[in-house]
């Protein structure tokens, strides 16, 4: 196991089940906003809450957190992503387990919720469950994806959603992952290590499909994140059942790279043999390799677990663990203005917030 | 309000009235009277649902009455919750404590495991040390009941602030405290009283609810501290600090002499015999010779380790308060209430037994007095005892707290009442957590909780208790999935509860079915995890989700369910047979994979793909080897006894334009032979009632048989 250099972890207990968390990325260096989706069984509530990051200057190693502001979903939350708007707000998409989508502006000062668009879950969108949303840079348009088969696409209008279904296979096949490439292309993932590309530009969407052939018998799984570096479009690195974490070149689509999980000759050690519910480029940590520009070259990628796992992965090299928790790790968010930050939602009913300090940037 | 516990002949349901102590809980239904029916049932954990009923209509609504009905609503459904705890800890808090003890739990139990394996090699040398472990866990758990106090660390303090504002302390911290002071810490055995003092000083507010006792005596004063005057006149500024002196929170009556006026500058010089008085039992309290290794910051008193020491600067101590005590200055002191108030503590320090007595409220801080000024030397229990004994006479308590009851079940050395206690006021968290404690080095305990009992169905007490936790933690979403740590320790009944915990669990969303199959992999369940499977596999078909349907019985290897939903899918395909719409099937083929025995009868789906694929190919272009090559995949298909009877026809019609093949025969004689042999099988099938016509033109079956027949005897020509 690598080292993981200077971490500082700090769990803040919610008191509800702590579904997903994103960071919400700030104008300014001084206002830091997280939303997290919450469940409380006891009064059968959910709700996204805006939550504001301050670290104090007198003790820098412990952050507090603050609610600023919240709002009650109809439904449980599934799926949450954000982004920024042209508008000068911070717009967040939660999808929710009866099929409604949401998307909320955020002031980007005061982390109020100012407006909010939604699609109702009367089955127009998606019949049940939506397993994922992704938002667009900008937050001009949506992808979500369910268990029904369907991929929508929702394009953010001036007061209202619109919607269009990009392919509807009526449940034959369900989608888990959903993440933007570029604005015409994203990718979806589901059921047997599958993964499909789709390009709004051709007719039918779908320009080519990966499906998890190496992995045979009882070793095959679901995807349940997938992403994309916006400097490496052609490449997703996709993550699942079983420690399972792989990426898919489309330049050479039947040979996926396994970078954690149980391969067929077995060599790789996975750091997790239980399910990875996120994979997301972690731009913190620094390829060690020179010849890392190389576009072939995956860059390195965090990914959490069932079995309490937060760690960076990296082609060819041993992983680095960051967290090794009692819970699982539902969801993390690697803060895209300032990486060495990430936000973490535990099954224990807490946010986590994990801080890498400079020392180990020095390191390389 | 109808069901107040002030009269019972009121309530909906009648009640004793004898019933002591009935706890009431209102239901908040907002149905009109009368309520005709009124069911109850339990629900999920603690919560209760009671369903109020109006009697029926007698009349049905008429045009009017409709409005009427929309105010008037027949009957509600509320849920009650019952024992929503006392209020000192939420149920979020609740939660919070239970999910940070499990590792702790789970740690000590397997280093019970190791330890029990190891002893079977070498025998004794290993149990000295385990109450090591043990206190280990306990600080963990401790940790977990609340911060600990906080030390007057701050630089600048308010002389006026004689109390340290602290956290709330809870009563399961004080118990967890006492339980691990008595059974667990070796450490401090030689200074076991100086402990029960630390103890006190923390947790004496939560002696009784309804008494008062040291610290509301003093958290009264500080109030009023700030208004006084003249603090010496005040009667209950000498009382108070009476009290604090007999229990000893030496800091706390230090700071309140200090508050004495003669030290004011004005007055040091009329006062100054006075003043050299309050000084002098001010040093004389600070510095108080404690049997004890260390004391925390902030607190007052001089350490000695070993008893030789202790007695010598004990002896020296009581000798000077003495020589005070005698002097002569006391006369020149004109302040009635100083003289007094300062001689008071000297017969306190002294260990003079009514002074003590009327310096303290409850007998609890007698105890605790008694050990600090007359039996500093206390050891076992059973001096303990008797001397808890003797102090309840002196000062009976009306009402007896939970705390109070589990300190006498430990001090009398009854584990049952200990037991007892924590179930009865701390609830099954406490009692789970605590027998760790209570067996750490006690043979008695160990005996009686591990012993298996035949009336409760041959599991020991421990293991009861263990599995009734875990039904209280699966009772709730958020902390099911930590009941199987618990259950897991218990040899018996665990695995089978284990089991129905997960069977119990609802398959809606694949995330909760991957959670349960992950507590499966990692108590090695696979029977258990491919029920789980199946279950999940058909409740998504049913739902329309096919591909997860399928794919979840995949996993399980559920050849049955898999070969029935054949052949329902075969159903449809064969309507859509030569559609474009079969591309629509190519994601769930897709899934099905290629090889053999994962699909049960669906394997036929991925072959009949592969088939229509190189049938297209064919069409396209048209080179023999393809041609070659979908014909064998043809034989194959038809060899498959997989591939059901109802897709003969069509694969043979199909392929009619192959069997045409211009340039050679593509099949040999016998194979041939074997498709009409196949065609014969069909004509006779047809007879069957239940025969199922394919949706193709009619004339097909002599088309194909005519193809074939035209093929055979090409092939014989060529073959001759």
């Amino acid at each position: 196991m690598a080292r993981s250099g200077d971490l500082h972890f700090h769990r803040f207990p919610q008191s509800k089940s702590v579904d997903a968390v994103r960071w919400l990325s700030p104008f300014s260096a001084f206002d830091r906003f997280a939303a997290a989706a919450v469940h409380d069984p006891d009064t059968a509530s959910s709700a996204l809450e805006i939550h504001s990051l301050t670290v104090d200057a007198a003790n820098p190693k412990s952050p507090l957190l603050h609610l600023c502001s919240f709002w009650s979903s109809p439904s449980r939350i599934s799926s949450l992503r954000s982004s920024q708007t042209s508008h000068k707000h911070l717009v967040a998409a939660a999808a929710t387990l009866s099929g409604s989508l949401h998307l909320l502006f955020v002031d980007p000062v005061e982390g109020s919720i100012d407006s909010e668009l939604s699609i109702a879950d009367d089955h127009s969108l998606h019949a049940g469950p939506i397993s994922a949303v992704d938002l667009q840079a900008g937050g001009q348009a949506c992808v979500s994806v369910g268990e029904d088969g369907r991929v929508n696409l929702v394009t953010v209008g001036e007061a209202r959603l619109d919607h269009q279904r990009v392919h509807d296979s009526r449940g034959l096949v369900s989608y888990m992952a959903a993440r933007w490439a570029s604005p015409a292309e994203f990718a979806t993932g589901g059921l047997g290590f599958g993964v499909q590309w789709w390009d709004q530009r051709k007719p039918g969407g779908l320009v080519s499909q990966f499906k998890g052939n190496w992995a045979r018998g009882s070793l095959t799984g679901m995807v349940h994140s997938i992403d994309i570096h916006p400097s490496r479009k052609h490449i997703c690195v996709v993550g699942g059942s079983s420690g399972t974490v792989f990426a898919w070149d489309l330049r050479s689509q039947q040979q996926p790279i396994l970078l954690s999980g149980v391969s067929l000759n077995g060599t790789t050690q996975p750091i997790s043999e239980s399910e990875v519910w996120e994979v997301q480029y972690d731009s913190y940590t620094h390829s060690s390799n020179i010849n890392s520009t190389s576009s072939t070259r995956i860059l390195p990628i965090m990914m959490c677990s069932e079995d309490g796992i937060l760690a960076v992965l990296e082609q060819g090299e041993e992983p680095i663990e960051l967290l090794a928790e009692n819970s699982a790790i539902n969801a993390f968010d690697v803060d895209p203005q300032n990486p060495s930050d990430v936000i973490c939602g535990l099954e224990w009913e807490s946010i986590g917030i994990l801080t890498r300090s400079r020392e180990t940037v020095a390191r390389y | 309000m109808p069901g107040l516990a002030s009269d019972p002949g009121d309530s909906l349901v009648p009640f004793p009235p004898d019933v002591r102590d009935p706890v009431v809980y209102p239901v908040r239904h907002g149905v009109n009277a009368p309520i005709f029916r009124v069911y109850v049932s339990w629900t999920r954990g603690n919560l209760l649902q009671v369903a109020c009923l109006r009697p029926p209509e007698a009349d049905p609504a008429g045009g009017e009455e409709d409005e009427v009905s929309d105010e008037e609503i027949g009957g509600k459904i509320v849920e009650v919750k019952l024992g929503a705890g006392d209020g000192e800890i939420s149920e979020a808090q609740r939660r919070r404590i239970a999910y940070g003890s499990v590792p702790a739990f789970a740690l000590l139990q397997s280093r019970k495991n190791s330890l029990a394996a190891m002893s079977r090699m070498s025998a004794s040398s290993i149990r000295t040390e385990w109450w090591e472990h043990v206190l280990d866990y306990s600080h963990h758990i401790s940790d977990l009941l609340g911060n600990p106090m906080l030390p007057s660390s701050t630089v600048i303090e308010d002389p006026e602030t004689v109390m340290q504002p602290h956290e709330e302390p809870t009563r399961l911290k004080a118990a967890w405290q006492l339980m691990e002071i008595f059974y667990v810490d070796k450490l401090s055995l030689t200074w076991l009283p100086e402990r029960l003092v630390d103890w006190l000083a923390d947790y004496d507010s939560l002696l009784t609810r309804t008494e008062t006792t040291i610290h509301s005596k003093l958290a009264g004063l500080q109030k009023r501290l700030v208004n006084l005057q003249v603090v010496e006149d005040d009667p209950e500024y000498w009382e108070v600090m009476s009290l604090a002196l007999a229990v000893g929170w030496l800091d706390t009556v230090v700071k309140l002499l200090r508050l004495h006026g003669s030290y004011q500058l004005d007055q040091l010089g009329s006062r100054e015999t006075e003043n050299g008085l309050v000084e002098a039992v001010a040093v004389l309290v600070s510095t108080m010779p404690r049997m004890r290794p260390h004391l925390p910051t902030g607190r007052l008193g001089q350490c000695y380790k070993t008893k030789p020491e202790f007695i010598k600067a004990w002896e020296k101590w009581r000798g000077h308060i003495s020589k005070l005590d005698s002097s002569a200055f006391w006369v020149q002191c004109s302040h009635r209430q100083t003289r007094e108030g300062l001689r008071n503590l000297l017969q306190i320090m002294l260990g003079k037994v009514s002074n003590l007595t009327s310096a303290t409220c409850h007998w609890m801080e007698l105890f605790i007095s008694h050990f600090l000024y007359i039996r500093p030397f206390t050891m076992g229990l059973e001096g303990f005892h008797s001397l808890s004994q003797k102090c309840m006479q002196l000062r009976p308590s009306s009402s007896s707290s939970g705390l109070m009851c589990l300190l006498i079940g430990i001090l009398g050395e009854n584990p049952e009442v200990v037991l007892a206690e924590c179930s009865k006021t701390f609830g099954p968290w406490m009692v789970v957590h605590a027998m760790e404690l209570l067996t750490a080095d006690n043979g008695h305990a160990d005996i009686l909780l591990h012993e298996e009992r035949y009336n409760l169905g041959d599991i020991s007490i421990e293991e009861l208790h263990r599995l009734v936790y875990a039904q209280v933690l699966s009772s709730h979403p958020l902390t099911w999935q930590i009941a199987p740590t618990y259950l897991a320790s218990c040899p018996k009944q665990g695995l089978g509860l284990l089991e129905i915990l997960l069977y119990k669990q609802p398959v809606q969303h694949y995330q909760m079915i991957l959670k349960n199959l992950e507590i499966c992999r990692l108590y090695e369940l696979e029977n258990i995890s491919s029920s789980i499977m199946k279950i999940a596999g058909t409740y998504h078909w049913k739902h329309g989700r096919k591909g997860s349907g399928v794919y979840w019985l995949q996993q399980a290897r559920d050849e049955v369910r898999l070969n029935k939903i054949a052949q329902q899918l075969f159903e449809y395909i064969g309507k859509s047979i030569s559609d474009d719409s079969f591309k629509q099937w190519e994601g769930l083929i897709e899934l099905l994979g290629s090889q053999v025995g994962t699909a049960g009868g669906l394997e036929f789906l991925h072959k009949y793909r592969d088939f229509k694929r190189s049938l297209q190919q064919v069409q396209d272009g048209s080179s023999v080897d393809a041609a070659r090559q979908t014909m064998e995949s043809l034989i194959q298909l038809m060899k498959n006894p997989s591939t059901p009877q109802r897709f003969w026809l069509p694969l043979l019609h199909d392929s009619v334009k192959l069997l045409h093949w211009k340039a050679q025969p593509l099949l040999t004689v016998s194979e041939t032979n074997l498709l009409l042999n196949k065609l014969q099988e069909l004509s006779m099938a047809k007879l069957c009632p239940d025969f199922c016509e394919p949706n193709l033109p009619p004339e097909a079956l002599s088309s194909v048989r005519l193809a074939l027949a035209t093929n055979l005897g090409r092939a014989i020509l060529e073959e001759c």
